[in-house]
């Protein structure tokens, strides 16, 4: 009887599996990534992204046995769940090779049935789909099984030579520039890894997992040990390496990745201000790009000869005048509406961002901004197009040239944002997010914490806005539309509300890994759709949360985890991801 | 004191927007009108086209009310279920039409056409409860905000993968070409139909909710769902209930948007669904006469509005500004009357 209902609810568990495969399938992912080998003559991305979600139900369908059953029931189990997610791709298979529907779903073409079906023909593919969905799905139970002391390396390990296979068309230009072109040539084999460098890339990651739990703690012992002095020296140390290492990234990364890591920065930028918005004070501000786009105008208004001013002011004069500029929008904006309730204000700065790029791109104002042609020659950052560094001999231009500037400002509204964080005005946001009546009750006023939180958030958005522009050397009313405002929420949410790694590491993820897999730009928004969905769902304080928010949350949902239904979508995002 | 003086330097803000609001809105009509741009016909053919896309908004609004009635939640992938209706309904249309069946049964055709968006609406909109919603029924309340928009997202880049990224031409119908003469007064035949299919289904479901015992349900469970559950009331099918009838309206929206303008595509969900919220909160939200009411004055301003202020006002291309009326509608309501025209305001 109980055997029955876990292999039932094995079996619903495959079925989300299968759902998921046919959807990664149909949508156009897996076809996407078919090229592009992991192993070569192996393992491609596209399979990897098949093989995910049975791998998982078969850990999650051995977990939930687990409880309850034994050993071998949480094989079968898994087995279970893998071979009928396999076997409903099976079925979709068969369908699509018997059937042409690829006038309606048009990504269903012969190449990607030749993909799915192994190139063997709908009969044999299905077989080897239903085989092969069994053995990942006991796989994946085996995983659960088997103790953390094997399953952590060996995750690791799968995961470093997925890593390392997509670094590929970065790390062998890079490699070969720096005279260590063998080093490339061991360990790439047409665009992907080879079989045996693959073998040795898991090797080292499994190892170096096995290894590090040991030597943390040693080190947190020998650190605990040491007096303060010494563990200031440390502090300070690794310090000084992260800035001498975040100073020479371009020069290692080339002019190709700095361009990813300006974007990067771009939208770190933007994250640590729409943060102060979203995370310190609560307030969903879905119409952040207003901000962004006033202060690439402003700056192209003031830098550029052949705008209506003409003023062609340098860059850095122009600066604290878009600044101030963008704060008092953020006033202008922010006072009428900020005493509404918060879902109301999100969609009222919806309406302002679209306010915004609709009178941008506006004939009736195109004296001003210059419609759909939007202005050209803004000023470069240094009025100069390229730099020379004296000892190093480094000759900076392009994105090499804006990334320290970048740098510059990111590391300063860190440094703001983490010091307003626990001062008197970032304890009053905490209060007011959490209560604003109790909040208001005590004596804060919320109408000007709020404004406060608005302005210096505008004021974060156009400091990246005027970088922007004087980076592109140009404004066009096409980049600022609402998929921004959504794509920093999405960072600033990934990251998790209020922690400033937490936007860097939500940058870091959602824009720079996209630049890094090309085939993903496609998908880009989709994954950010499915991001937002599933951290609210399974993790809404982020990636790395900020501990008062994480308490926040998990104290005033009851269970934000409660009901099966979830399953399905999260491990969605996880594949496609 | 100090605060009180903070206090009024807003209130001076919202004053100033209020004067230049009025001031706006009278010189440009006046503007408009004494340079006589638009003959009476033309005004008249654009307050029927806004009557017509009107009648849409106000389908898709009620879906937006609906859900706040029972949730107070934005449904903010509700554009994306309407959406999500007319394209998948696109497809039958075109086999239908590409048969001729369209043509040689009319009623029958589009009935089918309509069946399948609103089924399809349908099921993306119990779907969307059921996995992304239900599970944050008692989370803070942005978090079921955020977790829509990323739906909406979600929803329309899918279709975008599945059904791909090109617009596709809606099949004309031989039958609705032309004009019918109704009191004198020359209507589009599609944009009658339009008016009259949104009109019968607002009817019914004004029918549905003050006559049904599950309309009843609805309305208890809108007031207070804690209560409603110990009236034996069963609150999640009750909730489901709601997000398939927001669904079936939408989907019904979703093919008379497409046989007003002809084409579908994958973003055709974002403008309409906000405006259609817009809509909901113009007409009060929550509540359903209301959002009929929004939809139809919110179409109505969107099409006379540019070239009653902005024309007159010697503003270039006053059209393209069209959205610009629609968001301002939105953003002034929300600051000046939250609770919309036949809303009561809130406590909290």
């Amino acid at each position: 009887m109980r055997q029955a209902s876990h292999l039932r609810g094995a079996a619903i568990l495959g079925l989300w599996a299968g759902a998921l495969m046919l959807y990664l399938s149909t949508v156009g992912i897996v076809l996407a990534f078919a090229e592009r080998n992991t192993v070569t003559g192996v393992l491609t991305l596209g399979r990897v992204m098949l093989a995910v979600p049975p791998l998982a139900v078969g850990y999650v369908a051995a977990r939930r046995i687990h409880a309850v059953g034994g050993p071998g029931s949480r094989l079968i189990g898994g087995t279970l769940a893998g071979a009928v997610g396999g076997g409903l791709l099976a079925i979709g298979l068969i369908i699509a090779s018997a059937v042409d529907i690829r006038e309606i779903l048009v990504r269903v073409s012969s190449g990607l049935i030749d993909f799915v079906g192994f190139g063997q023909g709908a009969a044999i593919g299905a077989f080897l789909n239903i085989a092969f969905g069994a053995v990942l799905g006991l796989t994946g139970a085996a995983l659960h099984a088997a103790p953390p002391r094997f399953r952590r390396p060996i995750v690791a390990g799968a995961l470093g030579v997925v890593v390392m296979s997509m670094l590929e068309p970065f790390l062998r230009p890079r490699l070969q520039e720096f005279e260590l072109g063998f080093l490339s040539r061991l360990l790439y084999e047409s665009r992907g890894l080879s079989i045996a460098s693959a073998l040795v890339v898991f090797g080292i990651v499994a190892g170096a997992v096995v290894a590090w739990r040991p030597t943390r703690a040693t080190v947190r012992r020998r650190l605990g040990a040491a007096g303060p002095e010494a563990q200031s020296t440390v502090r300070w140390a690794s310090i000084l390496v992260l800035i001498l290492l975040l100073l020479s990234l371009p020069q290692l990364a080339g002019p190709l990745l700095s361009q990813v890591l300006v974007l990067v920065g771009l939208y770190v930028l933007l994250g640590l201000g729409l943060n102060i918005v979203v995370g310190y004070a609560g307030l969903l501000d879905l119409g952040y790009v207003a901000f962004y786009a006033v202060g690439s105008y402003l700056t192209a208004l003031l830098t550029s000869p052949t705008s209506s001013l003409g003023w062609a002011l340098p860059f850095w004069v122009a600066l604290p005048i878009v600044v101030v500029g963008a704060a008092a929008t953020g006033l202008f904006i922010g006072a009428p509406v900020l005493r509404l309730r918060g879902d109301y204000l999100a969609i009222v700065t919806l309406g302002f961002g679209e306010i915004a790029r609709i009178l941008f791109l506006s004939d009736a104002l195109k004296p001003w901004f210059g419609g759909t042609q939007g202005i050209l020659s803004v000023a470069p950052i240094f009025g100069v197009s390229a730099v020379d560094v004296p000892l190093l001999g480094w000759r900076l231009t392009g994105p090499t040239l804006t990334y320290y500037p970048l740098l510059l400002f990111c590391i300063v509204a860190a440094f703001v944002a983490s010091r307003l964080k626990y001062s008197r005005t970032g304890r009053a946001w905490n209060a007011m997010r959490e209560d604003e009546d109790v909040a208001e009750a005590t004596g804060i006023s919320t109408v000007n914490y709020k404004l406060l939180a608005f302005a210096l958030g505008a004021s974060v958005g156009c400091l990246g806005g005027a970088v922007f522009s004087t980076h592109l050397q140009s404004v066009f009313p096409g980049s600022f539309n609402i998929l921004v405002s959504i794509t920093v929420l999405a960072i600033v949410i990934l990251g998790g509300m209020g922690s400033i790694p937490g936007v860097v590491v939500g940058a870091l993820a959602l824009i720079g890994l996209p630049e890094l897999l090309r085939e993903f730009a496609e998908f880009k928004l989709l994954v950010y759709g499915a991001v937002l969905v599933i951290m609210m769902l399974l993790r809404p304080e982020g990636l790395i949360p900020d501990y008062v928010r994480r308490r926040e949350l998990h104290d005033e949902g009851t269970d934000p985890i409660a009901g099966t239904g979830a399953v399905g979508l999260p491990a969605g995002g996880g594949g496609a991801s | 004191m100090a605060r009180a003086g903070r206090l009024s330097l807003v209130e001076i803000i919202l004053w100033g927007l209020r004067i230049a609001v009025v001031i706006g809105v009278v010189a440009g009509t006046w503007a408009t009108l004494s340079a006589g741009r638009l003959e009476g016909d033309q005004w008249r053919t654009l307050v029927i086209l806004g009557i017509a896309q009107g009648s849409v908004y106000a389908l898709i609004a009620l879906g937006y009310t609906l859900v706040y009635g029972v949730l107070l939640m934005i449904n903010f992938a509700h554009g994306d279920v309407f959406m999500f209706g007319a394209m998948t309904a696109f497809f039958v249309a075109d086999a239908l039409a590409g048969g001729g069946f369209l043509n040689a049964n009319p009623f029958l055709g589009l009935a089918v056409v309509l069946l399948v968006a609103m089924l399809s609406s349908t099921l993306v909109a119990v779907l969307l409860e059921r996995i992304a919603y239900r599970p944050l029924r008692r989370a803070p309340r942005l978090v079921p905000l955020i977790t829509a928009v990323g739906a909406s997202l979600f929803i329309s880049n899918s279709v975008r993968g599945l059904y791909g990224e090109q617009v596709k031409a809606y099949p004309r119908l031989d039958i609705l070409e032309g004009s019918l003469d109704i009191l004198g007064i020359p209507i589009l035949k599609t944009q009658a139909m339009v008016i009259v299919s949104a009109v019968v289904l607002m009817l019914i479901l004004y029918w549905f909710v003050e006559r049904t015992r599950t309309g009843r349900a609805m309305r208890a469970v809108s007031e207070d769902k804690d209560t409603a559950a110990l009236m034996g009331i069963n609150v999640d099918r009750t909730i489901t209930t709601t997000f398939a009838i927001g669904g079936l309206l939408a989907g019904a929206a979703g093919v008379l948007y497409a046989l007003v303008f002809g084409q579908v595509h994958w973003f055709m969900g974002f403008l309409p669904g906000i405006k259609a919220f817009t809509a909901a909160v113009l007409g009060g939200i929550g509540n359903i006469v209301g959002a009929m009411l929004g939809g139809l004055s919110l179409g109505v301003l969107e099409q006379v509005g540019p070239n009653l202020l902005l024309s007159g006002a010697g503003v270039p291309s006053p059209n393209q500004l069209r959205d610009v009326v629609a968001f301002s509608v939105l953003v002034l309501v929300l600051i000046f009357r939250p609770y919309g025209i036949l809303g009561r305001p809130e406590t909290r």
